[in-house]
């Protein structure tokens, strides 16, 4: 299926496992030269695990990877280092270190023992500040910079291994809209401007889309569509690689691909009309911060009873900061949060608890419990020391279960749930509370598009049907867009713009908020507005570049070549 | 990814209503620990008729309840069973420190004799020792010391909260600093009373009095309960401060609770046995083996469990080895190479 | 490097001629301690009589004799020691990635101690020539323990991980040795000294035959600094830039054992010198190994000739132990770094 994409870098029947656990089986993928390729597919199919063995990181229980017709794995690790760079994921850089240092760090596979730094490395180290933009940023530490910069000064780092071939592991996570536009322009531009093959992992499939020449989808280890992205972003496949039924519409500047994941309720709208809603959250000049740094200087804002409300903002605006301070997890330093027209501080520990039921970001459960005893935990508020468990506890947390779907998890190990599940049971554990309000912090980090989908359709049945006042946190504009009655979005602590989604989200304010030009049209199931950042022309002519820098890469690795002719 | 063998795990449990009262009860549970009694009391009488000057098992039993020959029931009464009681007690207590110190942490592989609790009794006593001062109150005066090392290692944590790790961190250095403290005073003193010194930091429960067995008794009393009642919060604080705060918990309220019982605990203990090392550490990890995560009932499980596993190894120590040993070598001898398994388990899981 | 002038420093000097003049400067300091640890101690001694015994040596002069017998050694053996724990500390902060990197949390200590211990239990070993051989064979096996039993499981060894099996394989070892130290109190008495780390009434000879590990170990972990700063990068990334790094780790830990075993085996199990030299040099040189290294040779026996110099100094005329000086400075030290952003997080 892939001799026609015949590249340097290959995979021959590749299957690579944990202990006697297969993860990757038979795989024959070639990787096209002077090509972004992306890997994409749902949460554990293997694609970072794929990505490993290319770097040479893990070896194949059967099979090989090739480069230039060699198997890496007898190749000496160095030579290998000369030929392919990778960025590993969730690097972290020792204290202290700064930018310049990280960068000539990159140099090891080019130096031998006790040799000093020679020209060559200097003038890689050089290059590769100047392509990244890094230069005014070099003698910073890199521990200092934001999430966006450090990405930069790692791919730097992989830049000056001055290798053909580049592997990018999950480039874009933990960062905002802003950064991960920053990280992939600059993917890009390596690409279209240095001819490097650039392979990597994303899991935003419209991000893979926007930057990619081509797209493997991989399910259970084994590829599922490999192609142009046009030609993998259809509905039925994406169906097949997530389990979750997409809409997929044209960008209207580039016609690129955009995949919508289709929600299983209903239009939105549709609330059953004899809940009565319940629980009015307000902010009234709140200031907030932690320690010397004020992150919330002042802010006052409304969520309305039995909506659900989103939070959106680049990294550290303070948008989960707000969220805590109206679940009463952080003091305010000045202003008040107001529970339905009083204080949250002025009522009783347990009964704000019964009222507002918090999920604070990435929690992590004790080893060993059980998914009921999980959700029986949520009802502490309730119970005293004397009456620890009543008929109401165990109606509420039976309720809680099937409104989660989570009863035939029942008696599972928390530890041993996937992703999606997990924060299901977590999900049931504060819905177990009955609580009129509920605060979500980020409750899909982590999770692929099939899994964030159920979450939030979770989320969105306990507010139609119960008239649950729900606030959310979430970083992912297509989500928030998609299940906010109300959206608010903020920067630097404070509120920007606040309303319905389609109020609020405009070309301008994605500019104003992240700082990312974008485009804005109405999505064609819900009718809410989707946000499609723009990554430049689709085809500049980059095209002649790309092979002029081809050559040009090909020219400053002569001892690859001479190596390669010589086996 | 998915083969993994999913586990089921279902507990008997019966729920019971009294008006306003309402409780769930594991009936696993219950019936280990009636179960764990009955070994108790069993390996008990047996170890009574141990020694120098056996004594029938039936005599045994009479002289306990005051029925028996009268040279019997003096050896019983006045050598062994106090002996017995001290064993069975300090084991209760440390095992029930241990849990409460590995809940609190929220790291399974915590108990005082790590965070250098222990270590804070070991220095003041060695120091009472080796300057040959009265032995009567050295039980108070180890209880000051493990007391204060706790609530300076509390302090020391304290940063607007008391972060888990960081006070493991902080319990190993502190632990450092006693040890050294020890040390010193152990090279600055005559090998006799050195040796003396050395002979209480191993743990022992040689030569124990009724007095003792009042003073552990009644901590035990006081404490058990209190700290199985805190199980119940216990359960939910092991989520992480935010989430307990978004119950509605008052997370330090209840997590100095949980620590101070838990060094009230271990200070009794100390201060009568010594610092038997390991116990703490292993037995909540067997409470939790046979009966599931800790509640209050496993609690009490592991209380039991402590007992009979101090018990045994006192009996083991002092008749069935060449040289009668004091019990915190058996114990450490015995726990040590089971805990760094279990220790390479635990880590590899979390 | 040499090119590029650090705006934050100086605009004069590139920061390499700064900390090579730094390095020539605790080189002069280190001179001065030496000979401060010659003269100072239950007898005061004039520098000219220390001077002299070295260099000029009046074998009818008791101060003299007593420089020459007495201080000189602890001096010496103070200089090899405190290079070694230093540099061994700063190796594994490297290549376990972890700030609380030091022989002592790792074990080393106690399972010398264990080791040499159990030897003179049943061997009746007396001959401290003997020690070192014990010594590194317990130091090898007690760190391999360690480092199997922290690195288990996700995220490999942390430093929360890594403390803990190091403080409980410590605590195991010390209660076994606690028990042949019962079991006879001759053995106790031998080695009751030993067991608190000190630099006082060791012989020369048997450091003599400790000083080429210790030699090859620190040499060996110089050569190594570039590889260090690679690793330190984490080990996919340092992997993925063509580094063995299962090799470079197993060659470090062979280092560390060598001068950390070397050290425990000369001067007893002395604490927290691996811990503290590290990061107070990391002040004043920046995560770079290569520089990091070089200073932990001279600041390490600059702070245990210190802590020495100090133990004669505060009980005068008895003394402390330079074990429990250091452990005394080293544990608030330890408990600093926990309450630092950095490790909390962690």
């Amino acid at each position: 299926m892939n001799s026609e994409h015949g590249g340097r870098l290959r995979t021959g029947e590749l299957t690579l496992a944990y202990g006697s656990q297969p993860v990757v089986t038979d795989l024959s993928l070639g990787l096209p030269d002077g090509q972004v390729t992306t890997i994409i597919g749902a949460n554990a199919c293997g694609k970072s695990t794929l990505l490993r063995a290319l770097a040479r990181l893990m070896k194949p229980s059967n099979g090989a990877v090739y480069f230039d017709g060699q198997a890496i794995h007898r190749l000496p690790a160095k030579e290998v280092a000369r030929r392919l760079g990778l960025l590993a994921q969730q690097s972290n850089a020792p204290e202290g270190v700064t930018v310049e240092d990280l960068v000539r760090r990159g140099r090891y596979p080019h130096q031998s023992f006790l040799q000093p730094p020679s020209r060559d490395d200097h003038e890689a180290v050089e290059r590769a500040l100047e392509l990244t933009g890094m230069q005014p940023l070099r003698h910073r530490p890199v521990d200092e910079l934001s999430g966006g910069q450090r990405q930069r000064a790692w791919i730097a780092m992989a830049l000056a291994q001055d290798t053909p071939v580049l592997l990018l592991d999950e480039p874009t996570t933990y960062l905002d809209i802003a950064h991960q536009h920053e990280v992939l322009s600059l993917v890009r531009r390596l690409n279209r401007e240095e001819g490097r093959t650039v392979v990597m992992v994303l899991h935003d499939i419209n991000e893979a889309a926007a930057v990619s020449d081509r797209i493997v989808a991989l399910r259970d280890g084994a590829v599922l569509a490999d192609g142009a992205p046009d030609e993998v972003l259809r509905p039925e496949l994406l169906e097949r690689v997530f389990g979750v039924e997409c809409d997929v519409v044209a960008h209207p500047r580039d016609s690129r691909p955009v995949s919508i994941p289709r929600s299983r309720l209903a239009r939105r709208g549709s609330r059953t009309p004899e809940v009565e809603p319940r629980g009015e959250l307000r902010a009234h000049g709140l200031r907030l911060g932690y320690g010397k740094r004020e992150v919330v200087p002042g802010l006052s804002t409304e969520i309305p009873a039995g909506e659900v409300t989103v939070i959106v903002g680049a990294n550290a605006c303070g948008k989960s900061t707000v969220l805590r301070a109206l679940g009463r997890l952080v003091e305010p330093r000045a202003g008040q949060a107001m529970l339905d027209g009083r204080d949250v501080h002025r009522y009783r520990h347990r009964e704000f608890a019964r009222r507002v039921g918090v999920l604070p970001q990435s929690p992590v459960p004790p080893p060993d419990l059980l998914v009921e005893d999980l959700v029986a935990a949520g009802r502490y508020p309730h119970q005293r020391w004397y009456r620890q468990w009543s008929r109401a506890d165990a109606r509420a947390v039976e309720r809680a279960l099937a409104a989660t779907g989570t009863e035939d998890l029942r008696g599972r190990p928390v530890a041993q749930l996937s992703g999606g599940q997990r924060q299901r049971a977590f999900l049931a554990m504060t819905l177990a509370r009955e609580a009129p309000v509920l605060l979500l912090d980020e409750p899909t980090t982590f999770l692929d598009i099939a899994h964030q989908v159920e979450v939030l359709d979770l989320v969105r049945e306990a507010n139609r049907e119960r008239g649950v006042t729900v606030l959310m946190v979430l970083h992912d504009l297509a989500l928030a867009c998609r299940y906010a009655d109300r959206l608010i979005a903020m920067k630097d602590g404070a509120v920007v713009a606040a309303g319905t989604p389609a109020e609020v989200m405009t070309p301008e304010l994605v500019q104003a908020v992240f700082g990312v030009e974008a485009c804005v049209v109405e999505n064609g199931q819900s009718g809410a507005p989707l946000v499609l950042p723009v990554y430049g022309h689709r085809d500049d002519g980059g095209r002649q570049a790309v092979l002029a820098g081809r050559a040009a890469v090909e020219a400053r690795t002569p001892r690859t070549r001479a190596h390669t002719e010589v086996t | 990814m998915s083969a993994v063998p999913i586990v089921e795990r279902r507990r008997p449990v019966a729920n019971v209503y009294l008006g306003p009262v309402a409780f769930r009860v594991d009936v696993r549970c219950l019936a280990l620990i009636a179960g764990g009694l009955a070994v108790l009391a069993v390996l008990a009488a047996w170890t009574m008729t141990l020694g120098s000057f056996p004594i029938p098992l039936t005599e045994v039993v009479k002289s306990t309840v005051g029925a028996g020959k009268p040279e019997h029931e003096f050896i019983v009464r006045e050598l062994r069973l106090p002996r017995v009681l001290c064993a069975v007690l300090v084991g209760a207590l440390l095992a029930t420190a241990g849990a409460v110190f590995q809940g609190v942490v929220r790291n399974p592989l915590v108990s005082p004799d790590i965070i250098g609790i222990d270590a804070g009794a070991s220095l003041v006593a060695v120091w009472w020792i080796v300057t040959g001062r009265d032995t009567t109150f050295l039980p108070v005066v180890a209880f000051g010391g493990a007391a204060a090392a706790a609530m300076g290692i509390y302090l020391v944590t304290w940063r607007g909260g008391v972060a888990p790790g960081r006070l493991i961190l902080v319990g190993i250095g502190v632990n450092a600093l006693l040890g050294a403290a020890t040390t010193f005073l152990m090279t600055r003193y005559p090998i006799e009373r050195v040796s003396n010194a050395m002979l209480w930091t191993t743990g022992s429960v040689y030569a124990t009095s009724w007095a003792d067995v009042r003073v552990l008794a009644g901590t035990l009393g006081v404490l058990l309960p209190l700290t199985v009642s805190l199980m119940w919060p216990l359960r939910v604080l092991q989520f992480g401060d935010d989430t307990a705060k978004g119950m509605g918990m008052r997370v330090e309220v209840v997590r100095l609770g949980l620590l101070l019982s838990g060094c009230g605990l271990a200070a009794v203990a100390v201060s009568i046995a010594g610092p038997v090392g390991f116990v703490a550490f292993v037995v909540p990890h067997i409470a939790r083996m046979l009966a599931g995560p800790m509640t209050g009932g496993v609690l009490v499980l592991t209380a039991v469990a402590g007992g009979i596993l101090l018990l045994a190894a006192d009996t083991v120590g002092q008749h069935f080895l060449p040289v009668a040993l004091p019990v915190g070598v058996v114990t450490a001898a015995l726990g040590a190479p089971y805990f760094l398994f279990l220790l390479y388990r635990v880590n590899a899981r979390l | 490097m040499a090119t590029v002038t650090r705006p934050v420093t100086t605009a004069r000097f590139s920061p390499a001629a700064i900390r090579g003049l730094g390095l020539a400067a605790c080189a002069a300091l280190l001179v001065v301690v030496s000979l401060l640890s010659l003269r100072f101690g239950a007898v005061s001694i004039s520098t000219a009589d220390a001077w002299d015994a070295l260099f000029h040596y009046d074998a009818s002069s008791y101060d003299q004799a007593v420089v020459r017998s007495l201080r000189l050694p602890r001096t010496i053996i103070g200089l090899g020691a405190g290079a070694a724990l230093a540099v061994a500390g700063a190796t594994i902060q490297a290549t376990t990635r972890n700030p609380l990197g030091d022989p002592s949390i790792l074990g080393i200590n106690s399972g010398a101690a264990f080791a040499i211990v159990t030897a003179v239990f049943f061997g009746g070993m007396v001959d401290s020539h003997q020690y070192i051989w014990f010594a590194f064979t317990g130091a090898l096996a007690a760190s391999a323990l360690v480092y199997l039993v922290a690195s288990a499981g996700r995220g490999g060894a942390t430093p929360v991980k890594l403390a803990l099996a190091g403080a409980i394989v410590a605590a195991l070892l010390s209660s076994w040795t606690t028990a042949l130290l019962l079991l006879d109190e001759q053995t106790l008495d031998v080695v009751r000294f030993w067991l608190a780390g000190s630099l006082a009434g060791r012989e020369l000879d048997a450091f003599w035959t400790v000083l080429p590990f210790l030699v090859a170990g620190v040499a060996g972990a110089l050569l190594l600094s570039r590889q260090l700063n690679v690793l330190s990068l984490g080990d996919d990334t340092a992997r993925a830039l063509g580094m063995n790094t299962t090799r470079v780790r197993i060659i470090s830990a062979g280092l560390v054992v060598l001068m950390a075993g070397g050290a425990v085996a000369a001067a007893g199990p002395i604490a927290f010198i691996g811990l503290a030299v590290p990061h107070i040099v990391r002040t004043m040189t920046g995560p770079d190994y290569r520089w990091i290294l070089a200073y932990s040779v001279l600041v390490g026996p600059m702070l245990l000739l210190g802590a020495d110099i100090a133990g004669r100094l505060v009980v005068r005329p008895a003394e402390l132990q330079v074990g429990v000086i250091t452990a005394f400075c080293g544990a608030p030290l330890l408990i600093l770094i926990a309450r630092s952003r950095r490790v909390a997080e962690l």
